[in-house]
């Protein structure tokens, strides 16, 4: 029995606690408390997005100043629930709008291009001000007093933490930590990566911009330099990443520490705050790299989660025919692929062979939807998957292995393979999903590793574990490249049962491979490409022994 | 003549702006230290030179003699104490980028505590060479000329070093793949260490010719590290031309929208700029395109 309400009804407990304090505290504490509850609410909604994903966001004062700008604009109009409604779609409109125009941009140039964001909105609500309403600061009168504005953060930092523990163990969660590991592995697992980190970075987005909305009456007076003073939006991600971004507490561990000391020097050495600031911030970089969790992580005993029987898998999936009709792509110049026609009927292993650089890996890459292609079509059991989204094609049942393996490291062997069951067709989650990841994982030999982490594992249980995790999205087609390089001769005979056994289940198989032995005693059938060109279709032995084929392999001379 | 007025003003002040792109393109692109401490040292240097010129009556351009060679020492300090143990604790190029942007977070922050503590918070300037000569037509100061002569020299040179000489073939070579730089018998972590030095002083040498001709404050390096950042990226990272065409076209988009619409919209103008060319071209106006 897992013990799942212990967390959620511990923090019950301290927010009921917290609730009471502002009936004994007197005005500074208060002060105090509400300067932790406004940047514990920003820092855990910023790591719900950035903290999973990796997507370093510098945004959080572009929409924390937006939502207390709204305030500024219509606190007095309208009714305070509905100006916080206001406020609020505002900001997931701005969200959305930013969201699907950069989350394609990634690493630096998110990064950058987010404080660009913050500063371009900064500017024009200041040019708005100074030509339009004529003043740069606007008086906010409304009648909410400081406890509760305390309550206020405290509800919304609760509703942050409650909908990141229920979005923590949604299918949406497992979709982030996936992303922010591998998002090439997430696409072909069958996440919608788009759709996924739209969705969390306007949730995000939400609790930022209410944040600063409920946050507006405590200035009574507000202008742009205020409101979107930069600093916050550094400040928010030093203290997530020092408290531990990558866990639903740990951004909290790092507000607490830092507000006190802000605290602490702007009351003792206000000149030298600023110095102190980036020593401390400087020191923290260097000695605590992953955090206060981390840091807390690493010397408690991990626990363990009670084991669930594993469920046995009977791989009864019927393959389905996959038709490719005149593939082309072409990189700059070169034509990597050039027109390249073939048919696999259900349950036939196809060998895709030729020299290095003939474009093997790229038909399989244009069949996945890992590169879209110039020209042509693929159809698996009569439908076209050209140009759906790799997401589409892994959900239609194409499942891959990649030339150079990729795991997620840091999730466990049962959790790799959970994320094939979870964004499939037919789609498990929760305990069923994992009873059936363990299922899988002895069915490929992994049996007594499920729980370590796949980064610990050796090349071959890594390449087994991708099989494993291929295999969970109930393929229909398997598209294996060069599953079997670099094996030992012992591991290459289970390696080669592995595969007949595979077969034998009904699955259509297309194995790009070097192994001759392999593809002598898998396949039906061969087809060589050389040049980006097929030169040679049919079965092993006479495709091998044909003159073409032997040319491109050997050269001229040879054949 | 508001044209030719806005295209000279704008040229001078681009070109200063590529000067400083080139010396970040050289410690992002070579060293891959992200430093968002780098307008810092502009500043450093531009109130270095005033004091140098002001208090011990030191002419601008004698003061470049001294700040630039300091600079250069002072940042192959920094890389090697500050930014060598992050480089070796970083298991990949993401994880690097990521600790570099905090810990000269910090950096920023130092320098600018300390600058404040000296200095305060008010303007600078000074006037040297501020005698107007007629340039096509439209009125400049000399100062200005100077300024663009000598960071067009130096750019220049910088280029030439880089293409046509050993050491400059190492650092381009670094930029390209560090680890299989290594393998040609490259002393990468030197290479890098000269290129984030090298970057140093560029931008030392910007802050010197800057401060000749533009009223500065302690704490305005933030604007300098996002504009030679977005220079860098407009430009396409590690590329130099890119670097300096798009250092120009921001300086006279700059001038041409404080000129002709509002100056309160330059800033804005500039990140309209910077955020379309992202969207439309993420690497970059003159960049690789990725794979």
């Amino acid at each position: 029995m897992s013990r799942w309400w212990v967390g959620p009804s511990l923090v019950g407990v301290v927010v009921v606690v917290l609730a009471l304090v502002p009936l004994v505290a007197n005005n500074y504490y208060l002060a105090l408390g509400v300067s932790l509850l406004y940047f514990a609410a920003l820092a855990t909604s910023w790591a719900l997005f950035s903290g999973s994903t990796h997507y370093i966001s510098l945004a959080t004062v572009a929409l924390f100043g937006i939502g207390a700008y709204t305030v500024g604009v219509i606190g007095e109009v309208l009714p305070w629930p509905l100006v916080l409604l206001v406020a609020g779609l505002i900001g997931v409109t701005l969200s959305l709008i930013v969201g699907l125009s950069t989350l394609r941009l990634s690493g630096i140039y998110f990064v950058i291009f987010s404080f660009g964001l913050s500063e371009l909105i900064r500017q024009l609500v200041t040019w708005y001000e100074v030509n339009i309403h004529k003043s740069v600061g606007r008086y906010i009168f409304i009648d909410i007093n400081q406890t509760q504005i305390y309550w206020q953060l405290l509800a919304l930092t609760a509703l942050v933490l409650f909908a990141g523990w229920l979005i923590g163990r949604s299918r949406l969660g497992l979709a982030l930590r996936v992303i922010g590991e591998d998002e090439v592995v997430a696409r072909h697992a069958g996440i919608d990566t788009t759709k996924a980190k739209l969705v969390m970075f306007a949730i995000s987005s939400l609790f930022m911009t209410l944040t600063g909305a409920v946050m507006a009456p405590r200035w009574t007076y507000i202008d742009p330099a205020i409101a979107f003073n930069p600093m916050l939006s550094f400040e928010v991600v030093i203290m997530a990443l020092f408290g531990g971004a990558g866990t639903l507490i740990g951004p909290i561990l790092g507000v607490v520490p830092f507000v006190l000391l802000f605290e602490f020097l702007s009351a003792n050495f206000p000149n030298y705050f600023s110095i102190l600031l980036g020593l401390v911030f400087m020191v923290i970089v260097y000695a605590l790299p992953h955090g206060v969790i981390g840091f807390v992580q690493k010397r408690l005993p991990r626990a363990t989660p009670p084991p669930v029987e594993p469920q046995a898998v009977p791989l009864k999936t019927a393959g389905a025919p996959l038709e490719v009709v005149g593939l082309r792509k072409t990189f700059g110049g070169l034509v990597a692929v050039d027109n390249v026609s073939f048919d696999v009927a259900p349950g036939q292993i196809v060998g895709l062979i030729g020299p290095n650089g003939s474009g093997k890996t790229t038909v399989l890459n244009l069949i996945s939807g890992a590169l879209p292609s110039d020209a042509g079509m693929v159809r698996c059991d009569g439908e076209a998957i050209t140009g759906i989204g790799a997401h589409h094609i892994a959900r239609l049942g194409v499942a891959r292995t990649f030339q150079l393996v990729r795991v997620l490291e840091t999730l466990t062997a049962v959790e790799n393979v959970a994320v094939g069951l979870t964004f499939r067709r037919r789609p498990l989650h929760g305990a069923e999903a994992e009873a059936v990841a363990r299922g899988l994982l002895a069915r490929i030999g992994l049996a007594d590793k499920a729980d370590q982490t796949a980064g610990q594992f050796t090349y071959i249980d890594q390449k087994r574990l991708e099989l494993a995790r291929a295999l969970a999205l109930e393929p229909r087609v398997l598209l294996l490249d060069e599953w079997l390089a670099g094996l030992t001769r012992s591991e290459l005979n289970e390696g080669i049962a592995l595969i007949r056994s595979l077969r034998e289940a009904g699955l259509t198989i297309i194995l790009v491979e070097h192994v001759m032995d392999a593809i002598r005693s898998l396949c039906d059938r061969c087809i060589v490409m050389n040049a980006g060109v097929k030169i040679a279709d049919g079965p092993p032995a006479a495709v091998l022994a044909d003159h073409e084929v032997l040319r491109a392999y050997l050269g001229d001379a040879n054949a | 003549m508001l044209v030719v007025d806005i295209v000279l003003t704008g040229l001078i002040i681009g070109g200063m702006y590529a000067l400083t792109a080139l010396g970040l393109t050289l410690q992002y692109g070579v060293a891959r230290i992200m430093n968002l401490s780098y307008g810092e040292f502009l500043v450093a240097a531009a109130l270095s030179t005033f004091s140098l010129y002001v208090g011990l009556a030191v002419n601008p351009l004698v003061g470049l003699l001294i700040v630039v060679p300091v600079a250069f020492a002072l940042n192959w300090l920094i890389f090697e104490l500050l930014l060598v143990p992050l480089v070796r604790r970083a298991k990949n190029r993401d994880v690097l980028e990521v600790d570099s942007i905090l810990a000269t977070f910090g950096l920023l922050f130092v320098i600018q505590g300390v600058a404040l503590v000296i200095f305060g918070g008010q303007y600078f300037s000074y006037s040297y060479l501020s005698i107007p000569v007629s340039v096509l037509g439209s009125a400049l100061a000399v100062n200005r000329l100077v300024a663009l002569g000598f960071a067009a020299a130096i750019g220049i040179g910088i280029y030439l070093a880089l293409t046509r000489t050993r050491a400059g073939t190492a650092i381009r070579a670094v930029a390209v793949d560090p680890v299989a730089a290594q393998l040609v018998a490259i002393d990468v972590r030197r290479a890098s260490a000269f290129a984030y030095a090298l970057g140093g002083a560029l931008v030392a040498t910007g802050g010197v010719l800057i401060s000749m001709f533009l009223t500065f404050h302690a704490s305005m390096g933030v604007e300098f590290t996002m504009k030679a950042l977005i220079v860098v990226i407009m430009g396409g990272v590690g590329n130099m031309l890119g670097a300096l065409v798009a250092g120009l076209l921001l300086g006279v988009g700059e001038t041409a929208v404080a000129r002709l619409l509002d100056p309160g919209l330059t800033l804005a103008a500039t990140y309209v700029l910077f955020l379309a060319v992202l969207l439309v071209r993420p690497t970059g106006l003159f960049g690789r395109s990725t794979r």
